[in-house]
This record gives C-alpha cells, structure tokens and sequence, in this order.
C-alpha cells in the first residue's frame, strides 16, 4: 500500500515536471533584468520547454498546459493580451500533427526542427501583431529572437533531456 | 542531440479536440484583450506589484554586475576621459553663465509682456526595478505607482533626456512605454526651424521622424525635444539628435534606457483654460434672440476696472508694468497677441 502510495507521488510529481518546467521557462524569459543592455531579446525558453516534452512526453504537455504556458508568456510579457499565447498553440498543432517527423530528427536537425517550430511562433505572432495594430512592424527583432532562441536551444534541450531521463521517464507505452 | 532516435506514438483522434478549444479560447483571449486591454492591464499591474520585492532582489545583482562591467571598461581610458570632462567643464562653465543671463532677461521680458509663466513641473524620482525588450515591446518597470501619484501618461526622464512614458501604473509600480517601443508616439519639435513632427518607435534603437510638412529642411545633428502638444508632456524635454537613414531621418535618443537605473517622473498636467468673463458688451441678449433685459445699474467700485482695462492694456504691452496686476483679469486667448507685439517692440 504505502509502495503503491509512494509510486503515485512520484508520479505525479514527475508528471508535472513538464508543466513545470516549461512555467519556469516563461519566468526566465521574461525576469526583467537586462544582460546584453536589452540589446538581444530574451530566448523563449517556455516554447522550447513545448517543443520538447510535446515530441517526448506528449501526454504530459496537453493542449491546456500550452495555452495556460501561453497566457502567462502574455501576462508576464507586457505585450498585447493572447498573442503568444495563440502563436504557442499554433506552433503546438504543427509539432503535434508531425510529431512523428520531428521526434525522429537528431543532431542538428533536432535543432533545425525547433527552429522550424519557432519559425511557426514567431511568423503567428507578427502576424497577430500586425493585425492587432493594422501595421507592419519590423521584422528584425523576431528574427534575432528567433535566432537568439535557436541557438539558446541546444543546451536548455540537454538539461531537458537530463530531467526527462532522469525525473520523468518515458512514456509507459514504449517500454 | 536531444531528440535522438527517440519516436513516441500517440492516439490523435482525442487530442484534436481539446486542441481546437485552447485555439479557439486563444482567439477569444486576443480579441478580448483588444477590447478589453484594461482588463489584462490590471492583472498585470497586480502581478507586478505582488512580485515588486522579488523583482528588486533579482535586478540588483544584474544591476552591479552591469556597472561593474562597465567600469571595468572605464579604468583603461580614465585618463582621457578625465581630461575631455576638464575640458567639457570649462565649456559648460560658460554656458551655464549664459543660461543664467538669459533666464534672468527671459523672466524680465514675461515680466514686462504679462506672459503666462510656464507651469512648474512636479517631478518624482524612482528606481529601474525591471526592464523588458522582447520582439514587439520595449518597457521597463519602476518601483513608484499610484501611492507615489504616478498616472497614466505622465513622461519619463533621466538625467540625459526623455526615456518614455508611463502606461501602466500599479499600486506601487509602473511599467514604462520607452520611446523606441513599436506604440510610442509623441509629439515633437525639431530644432533649429520649430518643425512640429510625431516620433514614432518602431522597436529598433532610433524611432523615425514623420514630420508634418513635406518640405521641411531637416538636416544631420538637428535637436528633438518635446513639443507639449496634447498637454500630457511637458514641452522642452531634449529627446535626440537627428541622424540620416537612407532617404529619411531617425532620432538618436539622448538618454541610455539600457543603462538608467534612477529616472524621474514629471507630472505635468496643463491648467484647464479659462473661458474670459462675461460682460454685458459681450454677450448681449438679442444675439441670442432673447428679449434684453433692462440692465441694472452695477455699483460703482465694480465698473471701474471694466472701463480701465481696454486702456491700461495699450501701455502694458509697450513696456511699462501694470499698475494693479491681477486687478482686471485678461482674458487668455488675448495675452498671445500681447506678447507678440511686445516681442517685436522689443527687437
């Protein structure tokens, strides 16, 4: 009893490590503190967070914990009210429907396909900004935090691969 | 690589719905905040306030190491740069004399014109608790909000010029609209020429220039400072220098909003115009087809200063101080033309 008690903790604490996780990432990308002078954005650790327990433990990155991921992006953000929260989910219906071909991507087209995932983000959310405000804004800055994103993903991924191995596991069915 | 060869499999059949939900409620959640920004607004302002003393304790160790940094930098040029702010001093020594000699005839020339002084400007100072530069937003957040009088609106400055402008206050902090945001947009004026012109930011270091006419005769090195139209930001603020960009000119932005930690906040608010008085000569009955009433005769000691005033302007206006200032008030929207004519009289 107490085993089976103790395995359920467990559980369910390594069940809310993604949702953790990718929570932790939103506050870290949106601490407002200035490294580079506020020269370079911030990275999006809470997509990459997405992205990742989306390809490897999809049951555990449901629809929901997206949009509440999404709404405390906006929230903690300062910008215009549910716009990465949609680009989230726009970017979470591509890795979800293809998931098959991104999660069995390696090396450097595992890089290549959050890139393609924050390639979907960043083009939703200009769009939505652009429609928002009837005007095009310029297209540099998300450029450079796509960038800044894609190459800040190589190692956030290697912590996450350690927590996923090491807290959370694989997914019951594959074993 | 993380991925590896790593392939998981999942029913889609049910994730398709709750996915088409969240969308859905995502959408609603933009048009909502269109609508509604206040809404998102407040629980942003709450949220800040709530977590203002984590802020304080994560930004003040980036903060020194920022400086540290800087300072770092600084020790292998300090001789130079000692000697260039010598010089810069002597420089603004003498400035500083001539500020003083014309603010003295300034005040003399208000004096002596009856001008309307220019309204004084409460100012409060705050500390940088937070700054935020993401793809479409360029804040920072500071550690005064509606306990310390800070409104919506009010503008933002630091010891070089202009940084942006309050759009959001919480109970005790406020976030900051900086100049460079894509939503700023201020009027201003380009100097030497007074050239009105709206400064808009576009999210990159120097916001564009749309000025009002076509042909106006810019040029390189031209000083930006606020106009106070609108009567939100006070006029005269020093905001940049224009510099070229392609076909067009942009704005150097005096002030470092990367590297402020100290600002100050100006309330500036314009007094309400006052309509002039009404006098008898001036609104008579019949215009407003109304039968005119037979008037009654005012005590004496009231139509005096009535009947001086129209004379004792002409001498006002000319140089010589009012004999009763304040006794017969003027009406405002004649003091401009007062001053002009005392303008030119003088020159």
């Amino acid at each position: 009893m107490s085993d089976r008690i103790g395995w359920s903790f467990r559980g369910a604490v390594g069940a809310s490590i993604p949702f953790l996780c990718a929570l932790l990432g939103v506050i870290a990308s949106n601490l407002p503190v200035s490294i580079f002078g506020a020269l370079v954005p911030p990275p999006m650790f809470g997509l990459m967070a997405i992205y990742f327990w989306c390809l490897v433990r999809p049951d555990l990155m449901p629809p929901f914990a997206v949009f509440v991921i999404g709404v405390l992006q906006d929230l903690l953000g300062g910008g215009p009210a549910g716009v990465w929260t949609l680009s989230f989910v726009a970017a979470y219906a591509v890795v979800d429907r293809e998931r098959d071909s991104f999660a069995g991507l390696a090396g450097i087209g595992a890089i290549l396909g959050f890139a393609a995932a924050m390639l979907i983000a960043g083009a939703s959310a200009y769009a939505i900004i652009s429609i928002y405000y009837w005007r095009l804004p310029p297209v540099a800055p998300i450029v450079v935090e796509i960038a800044i994103s894609v190459v800040f993903y190589i190692p956030v991924a290697l912590i996450l691969g350690v927590i996923h191995r090491r807290l959370v596991g694989p997914l019951r069915g594959d074993f | 690589m993380p991925n590896g060869a790593m392939r998981y499999t999942r029913g889609r059949g049910n994730a398709q719905l709750p996915l088409a939900i969240v969308a859905v409620l995502a959408i609603v959640l933009v048009l909502l905040g269109k609508a509604q920004s206040s809404l998102f607004d407040r629980a942003r302002a709450s949220f800040t306030d709530w977590t203002r003393p984590a802020l304080e304790a994560v930004s003040a160790p980036f903060d020194k190491t920022a400086t540290w940094f800087d300072g770092i930098g600084d020790i292998f040029v300090v001789y130079q740069e000692n000697q260039r702010l010598k010089q810069e001093n002597a420089r603004l020594r003498q400035w500083q004399s001539a500020a003083l000699l014309l603010d003295e005839r300034l005040k003399r020339y208000q004096l002596l014109l009856n001008a309307v002084p220019d309204p004084a400007l409460n100012a409060r100072t705050a500390r940088v608790i937070g700054r935020a530069s993401h793809p479409f937003l360029d804040t920072m957040i500071i550690d005064a909000g509606k306990q310390e009088g800070v409104k919506p609106g009010q503008a933002v400055v630091d010891a070089r010029g202009m940084i942006g402008r309050i759009f959001l206050s919480g109970e005790r902090t406020s976030w900051v609209l900086l100049l460079s945001d894509l939503n700023s947009r201020i009027p201003v004026t380009v100097q030497p020429g007074n050239i009105q012109a709206i400064m808009a930011g576009d999210n990159t270091p120097n916001p564009t220039l749309d000025t009002l006419a076509t042909t106006t005769p810019l040029k390189v090195g031209d000083q930006v400072v606020t106009s106070g139209d609108g009567g939100l930001i006070p006029p005269g603020l020093p905001v940049g220098v224009l510099v070229a960009d392609g076909r067009g000119f942009r704005v150097a932005l005096l002030a470092d909003a990367g590297a402020s930690q100290d600002v100050r906040i100006v309330d500036f608010k314009l007094p309400p115009e006052q309509p002039p008085a009404p006098s008898p000569n001036d609104l008579p009955a019949s215009v407003a087809g109304l039968k005119p009433e037979p008037p009654a005769p005012p005590p004496p000691e009231q139509v005096l200063p009535l009947q001086t005033t129209q004379p004792s302007a002409a001498p006002a206006a000319a140089g010589t101080k009012p004999a009763v200032p304040g006794a017969a008030p003027k009406p405002p929207p004649k003091q401009p033309d007062n001053a002009d004519n005392g303008d030119t009289q003088d020159q």
